[in-house]
């Protein structure tokens, strides 16, 4: 079994707005191991994304992560700072701001859903890959040095850039870097379209443009954020077969975010499923969508149509995603207003069980007990029945 | 005027290397579609050519009096003066009264002032210490508000917070007092510059072989130096830099929250080179808006600080009008001359700047600090 490469352990993301504390991320805990393809589904609004954003430090203001640790396997930073350190792992929460940012890039990297909008419109694309290969090549250059660790921005050269403001922040071997890469995803003719600016794009090429930049770093993580959703469906696929190709040629890991559950049966190894900002299943795939315990998982893979067994009508999920705000959460199962289930147990917080097989666990009773109609909840239990359809 | 669009056009493919295409595009159609902007060009061009060239296209020494020329109308207008002379006649002094017209001359198409100097000199002139101010003080007050701005909207909270409530009390300061204030605390710091075009007797030359209407000589011996008015140029900068910081920062609250900032951060990208690289660059364009717009406001400044006398400098169209006021109702020109070159700077800067506003960005209302 390959090494764990980051354990996320009881990981809460939470959100001060004016409306109230929001819980986005609730004790969520996975590991991802090196070379593979973990998978992380939901509907929108689950969670998934602040996960994402969690694992590379990425939350912003009014967002904060408030609880639970991220171990980075990374025995060199483990002997360095010797107090976030659990054997070869760091908790990344514990590291200074510098150290952290320093992780991105050649331990993290991110892609993100909407390629048109993530990249800077008013610089080609060419260059603004060559300056990740360039910001990289000079936080390594001489760690501890200011220019360094400002890589190439500080005070001096704004004063510098107003003098002279044509000067190129990459340089030639940055820009070679950049070519190679653009090639490596699959960009005809790289060395013209590096000199394109992103509106002369189009979004599947943007997309390959995103990962080539990604992988500047060399990362040995890859956190995927609903790479696909932006784009059709026969470019999704094109997508998804090159985000395989590189994650087998550099066994490197992916941590593949979205809500498309075929996306999961294709790609990944592992599978974790949020709802309402908790892993409320994960597990091997085959556990997973062959086995699924929680009611919530069984609807979510009963909602997808069956090429095999036309039935004319879906089984959807009644109801919406509720509310994160915490005012309105309540201790209690989460979807247990949805769940057609629910039993009185299922008021409690259900915790996660382990449910056997290799490392499948769900948070919901049903792990250790089957459904007893006695105990289930009356139909109107959480009001009017509207949520429930 | 085909001329003049095809010479912007050489100028705009000049500036290919910083704009982009599209940018270029823009900016030529609304030129096309707007005759503001022409006149607004024209006037502009103008009073730059003025002021670089001042010591070749001025007929006269700016400085130079000449009290028996005192008063000269400008071309066109008369003035009747009161001359009182002493006769001797049959051996008794009489005192005659009389009124004498005193016509214009073609050597001072402005007339004179009240020291006999050249007006049109001295217009010529002052639209040097004008545009100077304007400009350096601009680009001053961008140096120190742009950065500020910046920083205060890409960190947000309690960075912002500090840096925008010290923006809010310079703005709730008047303008002008705290103008006053810092020349009276640092006094008068004029720096006397070489003037390049008679240092190195290329006026000499030049002026040599033309000649004035009229069958005069084009008079040499033109000032040697130039002074800047170094302490105004930092006091109007010091004053404007809020207008900056503002629109900088709104610009960077809305621009940090791009996801190419976020691919940015991704990567590894320090704060300094996020700033630089991604949030400067897209929150350019209102900013240079803004500075044509803080260019005639300054103007506008420096002519108010020099017509109360705080300028350092007696070449600037604000204190020739001041020098003009005792004269206004004998000759009004003294005063009129000047107020008309900063009427027609003033207009032709705001007209580039809707130009530019309209072209860069149709989105965004002009905003600008005043007198």
């Amino acid at each position: 079994m390959a090494r764990d490469l980051l354990r996320v352990e009881n990981l809460s993301t939470r959100f001060f707005t004016g409306e109230g504390q929001v819980n986005a991320v609730e004790s969520v805990n996975f590991d991802v191991r090196e070379g593979e393809i973990l998978g992380i589904v939901g509907e929108s609004g689950s969670g998934k994304s602040v996960t994402a954003l969690s694992l590379v430090d990425l939350v912003e203001s009014p967002g904060r992560i408030t609880a639970g640790q991220v171990w980075l396997r990374n025995p060199d930073l483990a002997e360095e700072f010797p107090e976030a350190a659990d054997g070869s792992f760091v908790d990344l929460r514990e590291l200074p701001n510098g150290v952290r940012r320093s992780l991105r890039g050649p331990t993290f990297s991110m892609i993100f859903q909407d390629p048109m909008s993530s990249f800077n419109p008013s610089i080609t694309v060419g260059e603004q890959i060559a300056e990740a290969v360039e910001v990289q090549r000079r936080a390594t250059a001489n760690p501890r040095s200011t220019r360094s660790r400002t890589q190439g921005y500080g005070l001096a050269s704004y004063l510098v850039d107003g003098l002279a403001p044509g000067r190129d922040y990459t340089d030639e071997a940055s820009h070679e870097r950049a070519v190679e890469l653009l090639e490596q995803v699959g960009i005809p003719d790289p060395a013209e379209r590096a000199d394109e600016y992103p509106h002369e794009f189009s979004g599947g090429m943007l997309q390959r443009a995103m990962i080539a930049q990604a992988l500047a770093g060399e990362p040995d993580l890859l956190v995927a954020d609903e790479p696909t959703t932006a784009l059709d469906v026969t470019i999704q696929a094109q997508i998804l077969e090159l985000l395989r190709e590189i994650q087998t040629e550099r066994d490197m890991s992916i941590v593949l975010i979205t809500h498309d559950l075929g996306v999961i049966a294709r790609m990944c190894d592992r599978v974790g499923v949020m709802y309402a900002g908790e892993i409320v299943e994960r597990g091997t795939l085959e556990d997973v969508f062959d086995d699924p315990i929680h009611p919530y998982t069984q609807g979510l893979i009963g909602s997808i149509p069956d090429l095999d067994d036309p039935a004319p009508r879906l089984q959807p999920i009644e109801g919406n995603v509720p509310s994160l705000l915490d005012s309105e959460m309540g201790e209690r199962c989460y979807f247990a207003n949805r769940c057609p289930k629910a039993m009185q147990e299922c008021l409690q917080p259900p915790g996660e069980r382990e449910a056997g097989g290799e490392e499948h666990a769900a948070r919901c009773v049903l792990v250790d007990r089957e459904y007893d109609e006695l105990d289930a909840l009356p139909d109107n239990y959480f009001g009017s029945g509207g949520e429930r359809g | 005027m085909p001329l003049l669009d095809d010479l912007l056009g050489v100028l705009l493919r000049g500036l290919s290397g910083v704009l982009s295409p599209r940018t270029i595009r823009n900016l030529r159609s609304e030129l096309r579609s707007s005759v503001l902007a022409k006149i607004g060009i024209v006037l502009i061009v103008v009073v730059l050519l003025m002021a670089t060239f001042a010591p070749l296209v001025a007929p006269w020494n700016p400085t130079s009096q000449n009290t028996s020329e005192a008063r000269e109308p400008p071309l066109g207008f008369s003035r009747v003066e009161n001359q009182t002379t002493q006769q001797t006649v049959d051996g008794e002094v009489q005192i005659i009264n009389e009124q004498v017209q005193v016509n214009a001359t073609a050597a001072h198409p402005l007339g004179t002032d009240g020291l006999g100097r050249d007006m049109l000199s001295r217009v010529i002139y002052g639209a040097r210490t004008s545009l100077l101010v304007g400009l350096l003080g601009t680009m001053l007050a961008m140096v120190i508000g742009v950065p500020v701005g910046l920083v205060s909207g890409y960190y947000k909270g309690r960075v912002d917070d500090t840096l925008m409530r010290i923006a809010d009390v310079s703005l709730a300061f008047p303008s002008l007092v705290l103008a006053i204030a810092l020349v009276g605390l640092f006094g008068q710091a004029s720096v006397p510059v070489p003037d390049p075009f008679v240092t190195f007797g290329v006026a000499e030359v030049i002026r040599g072989a033309m000649s004035l209407p009229g069958g005069l000589t084009y008079p040499t011996g033109m000032p040697e130096t130039f002074t800047l008015p170094g302490t105004v140029i930092v006091v109007v900068g010091v004053v404007n830099w809020v207008w900056f910081a503002r629109v900088a920062r709104g610009e960077a609250l809305g621009v940090r929250e791009e996801e190419y900032v976020k691919a940015a951060k991704s990567i590894g990208g320090s704060d300094g080179f996020i700033i630089r690289r991604h949030v400067l660059p897209n929150s350019l364009t209102p900013i240079l808006v803004l500075g044509t717009i803080q260019v005639a406001a300054i103007v506008l400044l420096e002519s108010a600080l020099s017509f109360l006398g705080f300028s350092g400098t007696t070449l600037s169209w604000g204190f020739d009008i001041a020098q003009g006021r005792q004269y206004q109702t004998t000759a009004w020109w003294i005063a009129a001359m000047p107020g008309l070159a900063i009427v027609f700077t003033v207009i032709g800067i705001n007209l580039v700047g809707d130009w530019l506003r309209d072209a860069l960005d149709p989105g965004i209302e002009g905003e600008g600090g005043g007198v």
